[in-house]
C-alpha cells in the first residue's frame, strides 16, 4: 500500500498535531544532515557526491508521551522509525536507510533528577552524555562513562549500541552502569524496567534493551549510577617486546588489581599512532595503564603492577607518557588526527577470552593483510574483563577504489573477512561500537540458532517490523 | 562563491561531531541542524553539487550566535564559524537569507542601524579617553552606557563620547559576513575613532572591541589609539585606585563571561575583579570563562527572539544549580539578553552599576 495524493500531508499534519508544526521537517536540508553518520560507507557516499538514505520526515518529540503518541501514528500507518540522538555511531545504526521517521531525540535533554543517597542521576534520553557527565561532576561526581564520543553521543546512543567508555575496566560497560530505564514500545506503550539492576525477578529487562539499536522501542529516559570521584589517578607505560607479553601482563594484572585504563597497543600501532600522538619513538607493545581511587590502595595497586609487568618483560617507561596519552585521550578523535576519507578505514572491536585473544589477533591480521593488498592492520587492547579482554582492531587503506559500488563491495569484503576470522577462533563479532547496519548481515552467523531468541522478541514487540529496518540481523 | 580555505574547515567539520556538546542552539532547539558538523556538512554537500543552497539551508547558516564555542573546542583548530559566515555572505548576495535577515540588513542602509533608527547620542565632551557606546548599548541598553559614564566620572576620568558615532561593522559583519560594505563601515569608525585623537579607546560592547582589535588593522584601517574593553579599564581604574572597592555585601554571585570577552579577547579576569569590588561572593557556573555558555546576541535577539530568549533561559539554568540569584555583567548585549528571561526571584545586575 503506497501513500498518494495529501496523505502524507495528512500524517505530516498528525505528527505537527503531537509534538508541534516547529518540530516536524520535511526541507530537504534539515532531512540530508542525517543522511551521514560516522559509518566509513554514508561519509564515502557523501564525499563521492552520491545522495545518502534520507528520512521522509523529520520529527523531533519534547517528551515520552510524545515520542509514545508518535509510535502509535508510525504504527497505524506501518512508517519506519529511525530514532536518532548524537549520530556518532561508527556502525550505520541511526541511518535512516528505510526513510519514514527520524526520530530526532535531543530534545529530550532535561536532568530529572541526582540522588545523592542513593548514588544515582537520571535524565532524558536526548541528552549528550558530556552534559550528564558535567551534572555530575557540579556536585562532584562522575558517571565514569567517558567514551571519545562523550562530547558527541546521547545517553540514549550510549545504551541503544551498549557503549563504553575509557574507565570502562574498572566501572564498567554502560550496560553495568545503567539501573533502569524508560522505554517506548513499538506499539506506543511506555514501560520501565525495575528499579534495581540487580534482582531475581526474572531475566533482565535493562539488558533486552540495552544494544537493542533502536529495534525494539525507543528508550526516553535512564537512571545511572553516580560515582565519587577518585582521590588519586595515576599513570604509567610500559613498553613490551611484543603483544603476547603484554596480554599475558594484562591477563595477570586483571587477577590482582582494578585499573581503569589500560590499554596495549600492538607494534603496528605502537610505531604509527602512538609515535604521533604521544611521541614514542620506540619498537614494541606500548601499554598505558592508570589506577584511581584511595592513594593508599592505588599504591599497592601500582607496586604489583610494576611487579607484574617486569616478570612479562616490560620495560617501565615512567608516569610522563601514561599522562600524555591522558592528556590527549580525545585529541585521538578530532579531525587531521584521526583516520578520514580519502582513506577506507574501519575498526572491526573484537572481544574473547584470554585462551583465544592472541589467536584471534593473528588470524584477523594475518586475514585482512594477506588477502588485501595495501591495506594495514593495526589494533589495541582497551578495554578489559577479568575474562578477556577486547580487540580495536582497525584497517585502513590509503588509496581506496574511487569507484563507490567498488568501494562499497571492498570494505564489506574486508569487514566479512575480518569478522569471519575472529569468529571462526571463538571471537565475538563486537565489544562497543554495536552492529548497525555494517555487521547486520552477520549476526545470524554469530548467534546461529540463538538468534530466533531476538527474532521472537522483535515479531513480538513490533509484529509491524517499522523499527529500525535492516539493523541488528532484525 | 566560497573560499577554498572555508570550504576546507567545512569538510573537515562535516564528519566530526566533537563539538556539538557546546552548542548553545543546538542544546534548546535539539536540532541535528543545529550542529556545527551538519552546517559543514550541508556546504559540502552543496559544493559537492548534492544539495541545494536553498532557503531551508541559509536558516540553518543563520540558527547560530557565532559563539566561537565550537573553535574554542577543537583541538585541531576549524573554525566553524568561518564557513558559517561565509556562507551567510552566500546566502544574502543569493536572495536566500530569511526575510528577518534582510530586513535588518535594510535598516543598517536606511539607517545605520538594526533597530532602524539612528543612535541615541550620548554626547559629551572629555580628554582622557574615547568612550564607543555601540549600537546594543546606544538603543537597548542605554542604562548600561549611562552606568559605565558615571563611573568614569566617578573616577575622574575626563570621557569623550562621539556626538555622532558610526557603527563599528560587528552586526553587519554577523548577519553577512566580512562583506566590502563591512570593511567600510570599519573604515569610517576608524576615521572617527582617530579623529578624536585620544589615546585610549574604551569600547563598552565586546562585539565592537572584537572587530576593532581584531579586524581593522587587517583592513587597513587600525586605530592608532590603544583599544580596551569597558571592563578592563574599569579594572585598570580599580587596580589604580581611582575607584573604590565597596564593602562585601554577603551575597553570593557568579560572572557571566560573554562570548567575545570569554573566546576571542581572552578577558576573563577583569569582569571578576570589577564583581568583587562591587562586594560580591563570587560563585563559578560550571561551564564558565572559556568553556562558558552563551546567553545570545542582540542581534539575535531580533532575527530569533524565541530561541534566543531560550538559551538566555539556559544560562539562568545554569546560575539556578550554584544556589546563586545574582547574575552579574558588564557586556551590554549579554545584559539585553538575560534581561528577557530573568527567573523570579533572580536578579541581572550591570556591574558597572553596581560600582557607582
Amino acid at each position: 500500500m503506497q501513500m498518494k495524493s495529501f496523505m502524507p500531508d495528512m500524517v505530516r499534519f498528525e505528527l505537527e498535531d503531537i509534538v508541534g508544526r516547529e518540530n516536524v521537517s520535511t526541507a530537504a536540508a534539515e532531512r540530508k544532515t542525517y543522511s551521514v553518520d560516522y559509518f566509513w560507507l554514508s561519509r564515502m557516499w557523501q564525499d563521492r557526491g552520491a545522495e545518502g538514505p534520507l528520512p521522509d520526515i523529520v520529527v523531533r518529540p519534547g517528551s515520552t508521551e510524545e515520542v509514545s503518541r508518535v509510535l502509535k501514528v508510525a504504527n497505524y500507518y506501518k512508517i519506519p522509525v529511525h530514532t536518532w540522538g548524537g549520530g556518532s555511531g561508527s556502525q550505520g545504526g541511526a541511518l535512516p536507510m528505510a526513510g519514514g521517521i527520524l526520530l530526532d531525540m535531543k530534545r529530550m535533554n532535561r536532568l530529572i533528577a541526582l540522588d545523592e543517597n542513593a548514588h544515582s542521576i537520571t535524565a532524558e534520553a536526548g541528552m549528550i552524555f558530556q552534559q550528564l557527565e558535567w551534572y555530575a561532576n557540579e556536585r562532584g561526581y562522575s558517571c565514569m562513562h567517558i567514551p571519545s564520543c562523550l562530547t558527541c553521543g546521547t545517553i540514549g546512543g550510549a545504551l541503544g549500541h551498549r557503549g563504553i567508555g575509557i574507565f570502562s575496566t574498572k566501572y564498567g560497560k554502560i550496560d553495568d552502569q545503567c539501573m533502569s530505564m524508560e522505554v517506548v514500545l513499538p506499539n506506543g506503550d511506555v514501560i520501565n524496567t525495575l528499579p534495581v539492576p540487580k534482582h531475581a525477578a526474572g531475566p533482565d529487562l535493562n539488558q533486552i534493551f540495552i544494544g537493542s539499536e533502536g529495534t525494539l522501542g525507543v528508550i526516553t529516559r535512564a537512571t545511572f549510577r553516580l560515582f565519587e570521584q577518585p582521590e588519586c589517578r595515576k599513570h604509567r607505560a610500559f613498553l613490551f617486546p611484543s603483544m603476547a607479553e603484554g596480554l599475558a601482563a594484562g591477563r595477570d594484572i586483571m587477577q590482582k588489581c582494578q585499573p581503569s585504563i589500560m590499554r596495549l597497543f600492538d607494534e603496528a600501532e605502537t610505531v604509527s599512532i602512538i609515535k604521533k600522538i604521544i611521541g614514542v619513538e620506540e619498537k614494541g607493545a606500548f601499554m598505558n595503564l592508570s589506577l584511581e581511587g584511595i592513594e593508599r590502595i592505588v599504591d599497592i595497586e601500582m607496586e604489583m603492577v610494576l611487579e607484574i609487568c617486569q616478570r612479562h618483560g616490560a620495560r617501565d617507561m615512567g608516569a610522563d607518557y601514561g599522562e600524555k596519552w591522558f592528556q590527549n585521550r580525545i585529541t585521538f578523535f578530532y579531525p587531521d588526527h584521526i583516520m578520514d576519507i580519502p582513506q577506507m578505514f574501519g575498526t572491526m572491536d573484537t572481544v574473547a577470552d584470554f585462551s583465544r585473544i592472541e589467536e584471534i589477533y593473528w588470524a584477523m591480521k594475518n586475514a585482512i593483510e594477506s588477502n588485501f593488498e595495501g591495506v594495514r592492520f593495526i589494533a589495541h587492547c582497551s578495554h578489559w574483563y577479568g575474562w578477556g579482554t577486547m580487540i580495536y582492531d582497525r584497517f585502513i587503506m590509503d588509496d581506496p577504489p574511487e569507484d563507490k559500488e567498488e568501494a562499497l563491495r571492498l570494505h564489506n569484503r574486508i569487514w566479512n573477512a575480518g569478522v569471519r576470522a575472529a569468529m571462526a577462533h571463538g571471537g565475538v563479532i563486537n565489544d562497543h561500537h554495536g552492529i548497525g547496519l555494517k555487521l547486520s548481515r552477520l549476526m545470524k552467523e554469530q548467534y546461529g540458532p540463538a538468534f530466533q531468541v531476538m527474532e521472537g522478541l522483535k515479531k513480538s514487540l513490533d509484529p509491524n517490523g517499522i523499527m529500525n529496518p535492516y539493523k541488528l540481523g532484525l | 562563491m566560497m573560499t577554498q580555505n572555508a570550504l576546507r574547515h567545512a569538510d573537515k567539520c562535516r564528519f566530526c561531531w566533537m563539538c556539538r556538546h557546546l552548542c548553545p542552539v543546538q542544546l534548546v532547539t535539539g536540532k541535528e541542524l543545529n550542529t556545527p558538523r551538519a552546517k559543514g556538512l550541508l556546504l559540502s554537500m552543496n559544493a559537492r553539487g548534492t544539495a541545494e543552497f536553498d532557503p531551508d539551508m541559509a536558516a540553518a547558516m543563520y540558527e547560530c550566535l557565532l559563539c566561537d564555542a565550537c573553535t574554542n573546542d577543537c583541538a585541531t583548530g576549524y573554525q566553524p564559524p568561518l564557513f558559517i559566515r561565509e556562507a551567510r555572505t552566500e546566502a544574502v548576495v543569493n536572495g536566500a537569507a530569511p526575510e528577518t535577515v534582510m530586513k535588518l540588513i535594510g535598516s543598517i542602509e536606511a539607517t545605520g542601524s538594526i533597530y532602524g533608527a539612528p543612535k541615541p547620542s550620548f554626547a559629551q565632551e572629555g580628554s582622557e579617553v574615547l568612550v564607543y557606546i555601540g549600537e546594543a548599548a546606544a538603543c537597548r541598553a542605554p542604562a548600561m552606557a549611562r552606568s559605565l559614564l558615571a563611573l568614569l566620572a566617578k573616577a575622574g576620568v575626563s570621557a569623550r563620547v562621539l556626538e555622532d558615532e558610526p557603527a563599528s561593522g560587528a552586526m553587519l559583519a554577523d548577519l553577512e559576513g566580512y562583506t566590502e560594505d563591512v570593511r567600510r563601515q570599519a573604515a569610517a569608525c576608524a576615521g572617527a575613532l582617530n579623529a578624536a585623537g585620544l589615546p585610549t579607546v574604551v569600547v563598552l560592547d565586546s562585539y565592537d572591541a572584537e572587530i576593532i582589535k581584531q579586524h581593522y588593522a587587517e583592513w587597513g584601517c587600525g586605530i592608532g589609539a590603544e583599544v580596551v574593553t569597558a571592563t578592563a579599564f574599569a579594572a585598570r581604574l580599580l587596580a589604580d585606585g581611582r575607584l573604590p572597592a565597596k564593602p562585601a555585601n554577603g551575597i553570593k554571585a557568579a560572572c557571566h563571561d560573554d562570548d567575545r570577552l570569554a573566546r576571542s579577547l581572552y578577558e576573563l579576569e577583569p569582569v571578576r575583579a570589577l564583581a568583587k569590588a562591587a562586594g560580591y561572593e563570587l560563585c563559578e557556573m560550571f561551564n564558565h570563562g572559556r568553556l562558558a555558555k552563551s546567553c545570545g546576541t542582540a542581534l539575535a535577539l531580533e532575527y530569533m527572539p524565541d530561541i534566543t530568549a531560550r538559551v538566555a533561559a539556559a544560562r539562568w539554568d545554569d546560575l539556578a544549580r550554584t544556589g546563586a540569584k545574582v547574575l552579574l555583567t558588564a557586556s551590554p548585549q549579554a545584559y539585553l539578553c538575560l534581561g528577557q528571561a530573568v527567573p523570579e526571584g533572580c536578579e541581572l545586575v550591570d556591574l558597572f552599576e553596581a560600582l557607582l
